[in-house]
């Protein structure tokens, strides 16, 4: 068995395919996995003179094979696949080398980009990596390389289905670029962070680079990794001649540079583009006397994005509280009402002031979590590339989540509580992820720091049975609040010494839970928090928007020689004096109308907020706000106010309602809604600016709006109509090769919701164009739609 | 002013009326942020091409049929398949500023399209260096979905290339590109040097387009 051998012996891939099958009259275009049965006997042939070479793995000719990529007429998967596979063990057979020959199942990328950035659903790569794969293990395949993978998103998905559906052990590598990172951005760590938490066999780097150019990232891999390393380089950097793409560095050199590589600590080495059978007859003579490096358990704690690895330990890190509804309202709303972009708005602000993690939690009663982790998630992963922290109760969530979430998640949180244990660790060990631990059982919250390390030591004893290591365990000491507990704090700082000191395990509090009760609590907080970060605190999750907390963070780094010169401190606060908002100076006896019309998005919200006080909000929105959206809508109607000024006035009214609604909330007094509308960029369109523009100022005019986002199916837009008695509809479409969804969702408009209003817009439409596929209205700026839905709604 | 902010105030439908000092700060703030956060790449290759008996251009096994293409490509014996993108970081950034700032969004947006057609244009120019040493200049790069250059060509062009592989850059199931600020585009290379080649946007038929440059 190849695992047996892995990592103990050093083990040898074979070289490049498509090189050789170009040579032997490959057209450009032609897809090579259908010489599996067209060209059987070439195939055969170029595995055997690997194997001669020395090879001790052979990967399949199936690349490109799967549903994806392949769209043959002739062969199905299935026969490719099969043959691919008998054809590597032929070759064995008949070279006969005397030695176990491994046939290496190759799984190459779908060439598609995932969702949320691209259209290809998780599921569907799963599903078409399943196919292969079992059909793979069913032919005799002894393993499962996946390799060239550029996104860890579909290497999750892959090895997710490797594991779910064989029993094969699963090798994996990835492509680097010079610079040391993947084309969707992600560096080493968050690679291998990935990659050890789904418990991969081997893992490593091949394609995009020469032998030389992989050094400073083959360092990189052999300090992070816990598993052996593959190795696999191109013939050099590829260059052009002709239309071809070929490769320079000979047999002699490649041989030389794998020698390194090898004695630098790579497990398995082998070639790729460009490599040929002479290559790898060179690397294997040349590495006979090399002795192997033996693995070495690696002890960093990291949580990873698709392009971002968070070390924890190094000074202390900041999880951002805010996307959880408990204590409020605003929040709790947009969950209902599955206003996601509030949501994704929080966790912005979050990173923009500083969270290096960001703690999702979106559990409420009469909720679908599951439905709503996974899609917030997902979403959250579209606007920022910060780790994200799974923060739920609920198995079901915390499965889902883990399952699409692209990277190694913080996963908040399991107990000391068996019952707790048996649910979590099994999907921390099936999915990987950093786990905080609860000092609580079934006895309840030890009231001293001894109870409290001795079930962090349970928890961690009780993780190893699962195979989860230490460094993937973050304890949390528990802040109990000192209005009830008087010694609460002391105990919860001791805890943290001594999980730092005597455990050797990290830390995290949730900090604010230090001052319930008290007044004035961020003081409390903020001192409680320097304190914490002083006993050891490895990250706090707290509110980033908190002047004070942030402060502290920063003082502590600074103070502590965390921060490099101050430079962290120097650069945040040094124009603190000048960025105080100081709005009343600026505005200089401005009205409202005009700071509208100006776009002047704070001076309106200060000006609002102190007209406020005085007068009604809805004079204010009467005897303002309307008429400076009016004389602005206007403008750019005659082409003297552009679009982007439209938009700041738009944003700056927006700021100004935001105030108003406040207010009116409080004094539970209502702005009436003109009316409810339905936007949404049509199915297979991504492209949504011109509906985001749209939704913007119909909000402005006082229009409800329900947007359904973009790549909308026609049916989801239907029944939201029928659902909500909708009677208007906007729909957007960029391409002309979208427009036909429009024309669907419109044809399935009128026959299940004949009374409702379509109005359509977007870069290829024009008025024939909309008469043509049944648009009641062509809006050719955003300001039509306004004036369209306001003639709408005041029949 | 440079180029491409004038290439994005135009995006931004000012037209021939100059862009107010709020709205060209956003825009010099916007190419910063892209500066920082932009991945841009970009992957090519030559190859012969040949006008086929019926009118066909035919580089290796793909035939084109269009007509506008075909005027754009008259006298080139070589071709040149191109691809780039910003990355998908520009769509993440793109994505975020849609939910903070609408004003600061489309303003993105138009940066973006300025900063990559910049960036192609420093492309092409690399690669019209090497082509002079071989006696081939270069005709102005023309898209699928220009003209009659029908975007399905999208397909093969993105296969020769390798694009997913090479640049990250992939199309979806509609032919839309994914990352979004992309370009794919056929370059033509004669052994003629034409003494004025006329630019993409002036050689679309669209003489009304708001957009247009002159």
């Amino acid at each position: 068995m190849i695992r047996e051998r892995l990592g103990k012996e050093l083990l040898y891939f074979d070289g490049g395919m498509g090189t050789l099958l170009q040579e032997r009259g490959l057209e450009p275009g032609e897809l090579p996995e259908t010489w599996n049965l067209t060209h059987a006997e070439e195939i055969r042939e170029i595995h055997r003179s690997y194997i001669e070479a020395g090879s001790d793995i052979i990967l399949t000719n199936t690349f490109g094979a799967n549903a994806l990529k392949f769209h043959d007429d002739t062969y199905s998967l299935e026969q490719i696949v099969t043959s691919a596979v008998g054809h590597v063990r032929a070759a064995a057979e008949t070279a006969g080398a005397g030695r176990p020959i491994y046939t290496a199942l190759d799984i190459g990328p779908t060439g598609k980009l995932l969702k949320p950035m691209g259209d290809l659903d998780f599921e569907t790569a799963y599903e078409a990596f399943k196919e292969v794969m079992i059909c793979g293990e069913k032919a005799g395949a002894d393993l499962i390389h996946i390799e060239t993978m550029s996104d860890t998103y579909e290497l999750k998905a892959a090895v997710l289905a490797a594991k779910e559906n064989t029993s094969l052990p699963v090798f994996a590598t990835t492509i680097f670029d010079e610079r040391g990172k993947l084309l969707t951005g992600a560096d080493v760590p968050s690679v291998i962070a990935l990659l050890e938490g789904l418990r991969v066999d081997a893992l490593g780097i091949n394609c995009g680079m020469g032998p030389v150019q992989m050094f400073p990232v083959l360092e990189q891999f052999l300090k992070y990794s816990s598993l052996p390393v593959i190795v696999k380089p191109n013939a050099g950097l590829p260059k052009q001649r002709d239309g071809q793409t070929y490769y320079d560095v000979s047999p002699e050199e490649f041989a030389e540079d794998l020698e390194k590589i090898v004695e630098m600590g790579a497990a398995a080495v082998g070639g790729c583009c460009g490599t040929t059978p002479a290559h790898i007859r060179a690397m294997t003579e040349r590495c006979r006397a090399c002795s192997l490096i033996p693995v070495t358990e690696k002890e960093y704690t990291v949580v990873s994005s698709y392009g971002r690895s968070v070390f924890l330990g190094e000074g202390t890190k900041i999880i951002g509280e805010r996307i959880n509804p408990t204590g409020k309202k605003r929040f709790k709303q947009a969950l209902k009402e599955h206003d996601l972009d509030y949501v994704l708005r929080e966790g912005i602000m979050q990173q923009d002031k500083g969270a290096h993690i960001l703690d999702v939690n979106v559990g409420l009663p009469d909720i679908d979590e599951p439905a709503l982790m996974r899609e917030v998630v997902q979403e959250l992963q579209s606007v920022t590339n910060l780790p994200l922290q799974i923060d739920t109760v609920d198995p079901e969530a915390m499965e889902g989540a883990l399952r699409i979430y692209n990277g190694k998640a913080m996963v908040n949180s399991v107990s000391g509580k068996q019952e707790s244990m048996n649910t979590v660790f099994p999907l921390i060990r099936k999915y990987g992820g950093v786990v905080i631990g609860l000092t609580l059982d079934e006895n309840g919250i030890p009231a001293d720091a001894e109870g409290r390390v001795q079930i962090a030591r349970r928890i961690i004893g009780e993780a190893a049975k699962y195979g989860i290591r230490k460094k993937d365990i973050v304890i949390d000491a528990l802040a109990m609040t000192i209005s009830s507990e008087p010694e609460g704090a002391k105990v919860t700082l001791e805890t943290l010494r001594r999980l730092r000191d005597e455990v050797g395990v990290c830390t995290v509090l949730g900090v604010s839970n230090i001052s319930f009760g008290l007044p004035s609590r961020p003081t409390v907080n903020a001192a409680f928090y320097t304190m914490a970060m002083m006993n050891g605190l490895s990250a706090g999750i707290i509110n980033p928007a908190s002047e004070d907390m942030m402060k502290s963070w920063y003082a502590y780094h600074a103070l502590m020689n965390l921060d490099a010169n101050c430079e962290n401190y120097i650069a945040k606060y040094s124009g603190a004096q000048i960025s105080e908002p100081s709005g009343e100076k600026k505005e200089n006896g401005m009205g409202l109308q005009a700071a509208i019309e100006k776009g002047l998005k704070e001076e309106a919200h200060g000006i609002t907020e102190r007209m406020a006080v005085m007068q009604a909000p809805l004079d204010i929105i009467n005897s303002e706000l309307i008429p400076a959206l009016n004389s602005v809508g206007d403008g750019f109607e005659k082409g003297t106010v552009f679009l982007p000024q439209l938009l700041m006035s738009a944003e700056a009214a927006k700021s100004a309602f935001a105030v108003l609604k406040e207010k009116m909330d409080k004094s539970g007094e209502v702005q009436e809604k003109k009316g409810k509308i339905v936007l949404a960029t049509v199915k297979g369109d991504i492209h949504d600016i011109g509906k985001n523009i749209v939704k913007v100022l119909l909000e402005n005019y006082s229009f409800e709006v329900i947007d359904l986002g973009k790549d909308v199916a026609p049916e989801r837009i239907v029944d939201t109509v029928l659902e909500q008695d909708i009677r208007l509809v906007g729909l957007s479409a960029l391409m002309t090769t979208t427009v036909v969804s429009m024309e669907e969702t419109i044809r399935q408009l009128r026959e299940r919701a004949p009374g409702c209003l379509v109005m359509v817009g977007g870069a290829v439409l024009n008025q024939d164009y909309a008469d043509m596929i049944g648009a009641d209205f062509y809006g050719k700026d955003a300001m039509q739609s306004v004036h369209y839905a306001q003639n709408v709604f005041d029949e | 002013m440079e180029k491409r902010v004038k290439e994005a105030v135009r995006y931004l439908g000012f037209g021939r009326n100059a862009a107010d000092d709020r709205t060209l700060t956003l825009i010099r703030s916007c190419f910063t942020e892209l500066e920082h956060m932009a991945g841009p790449r970009y992957i090519c290759r030559i190859f012969e091409m040949e006008m086929t008996e019926d009118g066909k251009i035919g580089i290796g096994r793909l035939k084109i049929e269009s007509r506008s293409l075909s005027r754009n490509l008259k006298g080139c014996d070589r071709i040149v398949l191109f691809g780039a993108t910003l990355g998908a970081e520009t769509d993440r950034l793109l994505n975020r500023t849609s939910l903070t700032d609408m004003a600061k969004a489309v303003v993105m947006q138009a940066c973006a399209a300025a900063f990559l057609e910049e960036y192609c244009d420093e492309c092409q120019m690399k690669i019209g260096e090497e082509l002079e040493k071989e006696g081939r200049y270069l005709r102005p790069r023309f898209s699928p979905g220009y003209g009659d250059f029908d975007i399905r060509y999208q397909e093969p062009l993105m296969r020769m290339l390798d694009c997913a592989k090479t640049i990250g850059l992939t199309m979806t199931e509609n032919y839309m590109m994914t990352p979004t600020k992309s370009v794919t585009a056929v370059i033509g290379a004669s052994p003629v040097k034409e003494r004025c080649p006329v630019e993409g946007c002036e050689a679309c038929g669209k003489k009304d387009c708001l957009y247009r440059r002159n």
